[in-house]
């Protein structure tokens, strides 16, 4: 049995490192990539709650919510956020349809297409919209966002 | 951003859990088990909730269980939703939890952390109450004991506070083939709390069953509006208007709709549940 | 034109793909301390005390600070709002306490332990109460109160904080002479920005005096200026910086949390101290947007012409004034919507509540005002059996005509509504608006609405802009303006790169705005940062352009008026191969002896509105705006006559953008003001409990628009009358999309139903319930 009592050191992968950090058992996973010694930013907080998505990263490969897990849940595990991502053709596509304009939404709906192209290569509108809806964006109207899955999806 | 502070502890066996919970409550702590976490940061951040240890289920094998074994399909109460409906081995199971929450929401809300949410709804629970051989098998003082679901449960637990689920179980050859409809009425969003979500069977024995979740402060059946929908001499919504009057209780009335409103959608979509069911095809 | 008209990316949009975009909350230094508010739940109460000894005695906690410790109000129109609840709690949600601890969770532990003990008072939970004869005073003394910014005209003794009135002609006679007049009784809830960063605000007080804030907010030199003002401080001393935005809506214009946290920081000896808003907190504490009442009545004649309008509009403004006195007169201002009416009596009052208080909300006021009069104007048009849309280009205000508070209207200050009218019908493909069934219990219908708006901006407001060229001839732009994702920052690149001939490529610019190195900007709202930044532009691109010219003649040996400038080259008019590069010249030109003349060149530019003047206080009358952008909306709902559920099949806009400087930009701009207008009127709603209770503050009940629940087509197009004093000719577009839409919806389903669908939002059960009133 693990117990975590107090700052607890883990070992994670997160982008393709393996990382050694500390951790205290009440912090979410979001506070800990947010934190200075991880220092990955781009998954934001927008609510918290598991409501709008803004903090969707990739834990092996599923979309998954930071700010829904408890850090040391992620022990042993393979983390993706947005840093992670490398010219994956769902970027490109963003930017092509303007499918984002303050942007604090956008790591999370690329995470949460970036998923949906891992385990659906291939995904129809509906699934696309299924998959997308775990995420709110106040600016655009989600249009331009469709656009880009589907043409990162035709790629 | 969670208060805490907090300890963390990981069994690997459904015993060893059982012990550090009753010792935690013997030091004058306040554990709680948990599974996807999903509830209990959601409450610790805003308060409503406070515990001092989590108990994590996730790494002991019999709550990750996916067996099919014989006629028994199994589901550890820890398998993420997602996953459930991934799996896909019983469709109105898949249907109903294909409709909780988003869809990365449901790569963490569990099947035993749903069942145990401390919310009204519990709406993956709502399949497992509409058939007569659905077993629950728990962690309890006495061993791994299964027994019959309503044995259990009846929209609320009955379960001792250091017992926990392990996993829900139904025979395949009663839900093979069962006719059903699983739909989630909210009041205008995909993604919302119910105002009511109906999960409604034609079971073998020809019977109506219909399952609420968001009616009343718990999920529900009630054998007289399962009677009420099965009267084949009325009209579907002649039976839909007399189920609304057989409900056990008064519908809820809160933010997201009203009493009326409840009754209102209620009626209209068991009316169409049931000429859909009963449709031949 | 190669760089205005195209669409060119976003200068910042690499970073944002790749989670290198940094935010106020990213930017956190380590040491920082965590404040935390700690809010009411009381929604109105006398304070006896607030309990802080257990919070404070917590390891870890810096210091918890009062309404005890802050003496003053804040208000940049009526100063009627203390920064910590003293005396009184007027909201559920207000603060009570302010937490400073070592780190988060200690902040949230000790404010958890923070105890207030207070009378409860009588709720003022809607308008109605709070204009009841015997109504509670959400304030006692409203008479009282400095007023910071005039005009505003609070009632002693009562809830009305402010009022505007406009009048014209004679209603009254007007109305008596109409051959028709209908009645609306319009009713909408407050509504939250959402904006998905919720509100940030860090604040350091180093050794030297100066005052270091990092903030998410739209209008860094408003900070600056009431810090100094409220903590006594030279603005100079200030320095606030303003990184990326993530989305504002016009809730991140004013100016809370910045005093939260100085104050804060001031109480741990200067340290960096950051506030960040939960989602909780940055709903039910920070300002949400207003609630309206509103009694519309038109009259006209039998063939549609209006004749006359008695409008009164009550503002459920909340707890504090904050911008309500300004949005009053912006609603009064262009109160009768897009049509021109000379007889004409318009009261707008400003009402204080319980409620959580509110400030601008995307589009100034116009959104629910615009909601009331489209809703009227609807009735008529069916009262009378007319096309909907004939009936508003009937009544369209036209060149030569007066503004309701008579600003005198020309072809260049006002859009072209008759024009987006017609280029709407193909668009949409209009039918009328007659409702048709297309199966068993299901209709389709459309809806339409007009809208108008203008800036309702301060008379003093300005701009400027700072262009100081590189070694390499290419440029740095620093302007005041902040980038929330309108694209201003692009916007301006694209306006320099214009009128300096060269590559957008070619323009510098940051995405962040410190108060101390950028030049004024007075707000980043109204939709006006094209205009008055790009004015300001396009002075210090004259500037630029005449520093190498005179630079380039002295080496060139002839006179400025002989030379030109394009490919990054200053050139001799009729010989262009005697040129030298902008390269050559950029900082300062070096002869082959090695002397040197000129230095950088540095271009400045500024730009300040003109001809603006406050509405007359008894006549209401006065120029409120350089000028009025126009538009029209639709929608094609199919609507479920059994379910009352409903789909938006088609949604579409038609404006006077006058020109457009980035096309995808502009489009996507429209588009998300119409998916956050048809959100706001089919879902969203602040809703408070039977004591107040702030009941929405969480997405789960909050519901705003997802993925799959837009519309399956957005149409949206342009028509191109250019303002002339704008730059290019390209009118202000960044609010507009929100503006009719709902009213459209509305529209839509109150033809789809048969019924006067007058309130929002508009979901199945409040139609079943209209149904049910109906029966
Ligand atoms: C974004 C979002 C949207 C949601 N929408 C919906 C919705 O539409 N419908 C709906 O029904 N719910 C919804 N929920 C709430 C959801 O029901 C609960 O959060 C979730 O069911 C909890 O599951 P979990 O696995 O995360 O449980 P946890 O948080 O791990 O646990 C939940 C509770 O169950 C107890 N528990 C956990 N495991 C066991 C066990 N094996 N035996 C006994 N007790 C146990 C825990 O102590 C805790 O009290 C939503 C939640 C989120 C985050
Ligand atoms: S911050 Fe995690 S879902 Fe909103
Ligand atoms: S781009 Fe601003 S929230 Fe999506």
């Amino acid at each position: 049995m693990n117990i975590f009592r107090g700052p607890s050191t883990l070992v994670l992968t997160i982008n393709g490192e393996r990382r050694k950090v500390v951790v205290e058992p009440h912090e979410t996973l979001l506070d800990l990539l947010r934190s200075p010694q991880v220092g990955l930013t781009g998954a934001k907080p927008g609510c918290e709650n598991g409501d709008c998505g803004a903090c969707t990263i990739l834990l092996n490969q599923k979309p998954a919510k930071s700010c829904m897990m408890f850090a040391v849940d992620a022990e042993g595990q393979d983390l993706v956020t947005v840093e992670g991502l490398v010219d994956a053709p769902v970027q490109r596509a963003f930017l092509d349809h303007f499918a984002f304009q303050c942007g604090y939404c956008t790591s999370g709906f690329l995470m949460a297409a970036q998923a949906l192209l891992l385990t659906i290569p291939h995904p129809d509108p509906h699934q696309i919209t299924e998959w997308l809806r775990s995420n709110i964006c106040r600016c655009t109207s989600y249009e331009e966002i469709l656009q880009a899955v589907r043409e990162a999806s035709e790629r | 951003m969670i208060p805490g502070p907090l300890e963390y502890y990981r069994p690997t066996r459904w015993d060893e859990a059982r012990q550090v919970f009753q010792q935690l409550i013997q030091a004058g702590r306040t554990p709680r088990y948990a599974l996807g976490g999903t509830e209990l940061i959601t409450m610790a951040r805003t308060s409503q909730l406070s515990f001092s240890d989590v108990i994590d289920l996730k790494r002991i094998p019999e709550v990750m269980t996916q067996d099919q074994d014989g006629d028994w399909i199994t589901w550890g109460a820890g398998l993420p939703l997602g996953r459930i409906a991934a799996l896909d081995r019983w469709p109105v199971l898949t249907a109903t939890v294909d409709r909780v929450a988003d869809h990365t929401s449901r790569e963490h809300i569990t099947l035993g952390g749903n069942g145990f949410s401390l919310l009204p709804y519990k709406e993956a629970m709502l399949p497992f109450m509409l058939v007569d051989h659905a077993e629950a098998t728990l962690a309890t003082g006495a061993g791994l004991v299964t027994g019959r679901l309503p044995d259990y449960f009846d929209g609320t637990w009955r379960v001792a506070s250091e017992d926990f689920l392990v996993s829900l179980r139904v025979r395949e050859s009663e839900v093979r083939n069962m006719r059903f409809r699983s739909f989630k009425l909210t009041r205008l969003d995909w993604i919302d709390y119910p105002l009511v979500t109906i999960v409604a069977v034609r079971h073998p024995t020809g019977e109506i069953r219909a399952a609420f979740a968001g009616w009343g402060s718990a999920p529900l059946v009630s054998a007289e509006v399962n009677r009420v929908l099965s009267d084949t001499s009325r009209s579907p919504g002649a039976r839909a208007a007399a189920a609304i009057g057989a409900m056990p209780v008064k519908p809820l009335d809160d933010v997201h709709g009203s009493a009326a409103y409840r009754a209102f959608v209620t009626e209209y979509t068991l009316a169409r549940m049931i000429g859909e069911l009963e449709a031949s095809s | 034109m190669t760089s205005v008209g195209v669409n060119v990316p976003r200068k910042e949009a690499p970073n944002k793909v790749t989670g290198r975009a940094r935010y106020t909350r990213d930017l956190c230094q380590p040491g920082t301390l965590y404040g935390l508010l700690v809010p009411a739940h009381v929604a109105h109460a006398r304070i006896r005390a607030v309990e802080t000894s257990a919070a404070k005695g917590l390891d870890g906690v810096k210091a918890v600070i009062t309404g005890d410790d802050v003496s003053f109000l804040t208000g940049d129109v009526i100063e009627d709002h203390p920064p910590l609840a003293r005396g009184k709690v007027r909201y559920w949600g207000e603060p009570i306490a302010l937490v400073v601890a070592r780190d988060a969770a200690t902040a949230q532990r000790a404010a958890n332990l923070v105890r207030l003990h207070c009378d409860p008072l009588p709720v003022v939970n809607s308008v109605a109460e709070a204009l009841s004869e015997h109504a509670p005073l959400v304030h006692d003394e409203v008479g009282s109160y400095t007023i910071a910014t005039p005009p505003a005209a609070p009632r002693r003794h009562s809830n009305i904080a402010d009022e505007a009135n406009v009048t014209k002609g004679d209603c009254d006679q007007a109305l008596r002479e109409s051959d028709v007049v209908v009645t609306v009784h319009v009713s909408l809830p407050q509504i939250d920005h959402a904006a998905m960063e919720p509100r940030v605000a860090t604040a350091e007080i180093l050794a030297d005096g100066r005052v270091l804030v990092v903030s998410s907010s739209q209008a860094p030199f408003e900070v600056q200026k009431l810090l100094a003002q409220y903590f006594h401080l030279h603005p100079g001393q200030i320095e606030v910086t303003a990184p990326l935005v993530g989305g504002a809506f016009g809730g991140k214009a004013t100016v809370q949390l910045e005093i939260l946290a100085y104050l804060a920081s001031r109480a741990v000896g200067g340290h960096v101290v950051t506030l960040a808003n939960s989602r909780e907190v940055d709903m039910a504490t920070s300002p949400v947007g207003m609630g309206l009442e509103a009694d519309v009545v038109l009259g006209a004649a039998s063939d549609g012409r209006l004749k006359a309008a008695r409008l009164t509009f009550y503002l459920d403004i909340g707890a504090y004034a904050d911008s309500a006195p300004r949005i009053a007169r912006a609603i009064a201002a262009q109160c009768t919507g897009p049509y021109r009416v000379d007889h004409l009596h318009a009261d707008v009052y400003a009402v204080y509540t319980n409620h959580t208080y509110t400030t601008a909300f995307r589009g100034f006021g116009h959104m629910p005002m615009t909601f009331a009069i489209e809703r009227a104007m609807d009735e008529l048009a069916r009262k009378l059996g007319q096309d909907p849309l004939d009936l508003r280009q009937l009544n369209a205000l036209a060149p030569g005509d007066l503004s309701p508070t008579k600003a005198r209207l020309t072809s260049s200050n006002l859009g072209n509504l008759p024009e987006t009218i017609q280029r709407l019908k193909p668009l949409i493909g209009w039918t009328g608006g007659a409702p048709y069934a297309v199966a068993p219990h299901r209709v389709r219908v459309q809806g339409v609405a007009a809208f108008w708006k203008t800036s309702s901006s301060p008379p003093n407001a300005t701009s400027g802009a700072i262009v100081t060229m590189n070694a390499d001839g290419s440029v740095n732009l620093s302007i005041g303006a902040v980038e929330f994702g309108a694209g201003t920052k692009t916007a301006a690149a694209q306006i320099l790169a214009e009128a300096l001939r060269i590559p957008v490529s070619r323009v510098f610019i940051r995405d962040e705005v410190s108060t101390a190195t950028a030049p004024e900007h007075w707000k980043t709202v109204a939709s006006l940062s094209t205009y008055m930044v790009g004015r300001a532009v396009l002075d210090a691109a004259q500037d630029v352009v005449r520093q190498l010219k005179s630079l380039a003649a002295v080496v060139l040996r002839c006179a400025p008026e002989d030379l030109d400038y394009g490919n990054e080259t200053v050139f001799v008019r009729d010989d262009p191969t005697i040129q030298l590069k902008y390269a050559d010249l950029a900082l300062g030109y070096q002869y082959p002896e090695g002397d040197s003349i000129g230095g950088q060149i540095i271009g400045r530019g500024r730009f300040m509105i003109r001809h603006l003047n406050l509405l007359d206080q008894e006549t209401g009358h006065g120029r409120p705006g350089p000028a009025w952008t126009v538009g029209v909306q639709a929608v094609e709902v199919e609507y479920d006559t059994e379910t009352h559920q409903y789909q938006i099949l088609k949604a579409a806009t038609v404006l006077d953008a006058g020109r457009v400087i980035n096309p995808a930009m502009a489009h996507g701009q429209v588009r998300g003001g119409m998916a956050m207008g048809l959100g706001i009127a089919s879902r969203e709603q602040i809703r408070y409990g039977p004591q107040g209770e702030f009941l929405s503050n969480q997405f789960r009940t909050y519901k705003v628009l997802r993925m799959g629940e837009q519309p399956d087509t957005y149409l949206v197009e342009f028509v191109t009358n250019p303002q002339v004093d704008a730059p290019f000719g390209a009118r202000p577009l960044g609010e507009h999309g929100v503006l009719a839409i709902g009213a459209a919806l509305a529209n839509a389903l109150s033809r789809a139903s048969g019924l006067a669908l007058n309130a929002l939002p508009l979901t199945p059960e409040f139609i079943w319930q209209q149904r049910r009133t109906m029966a």
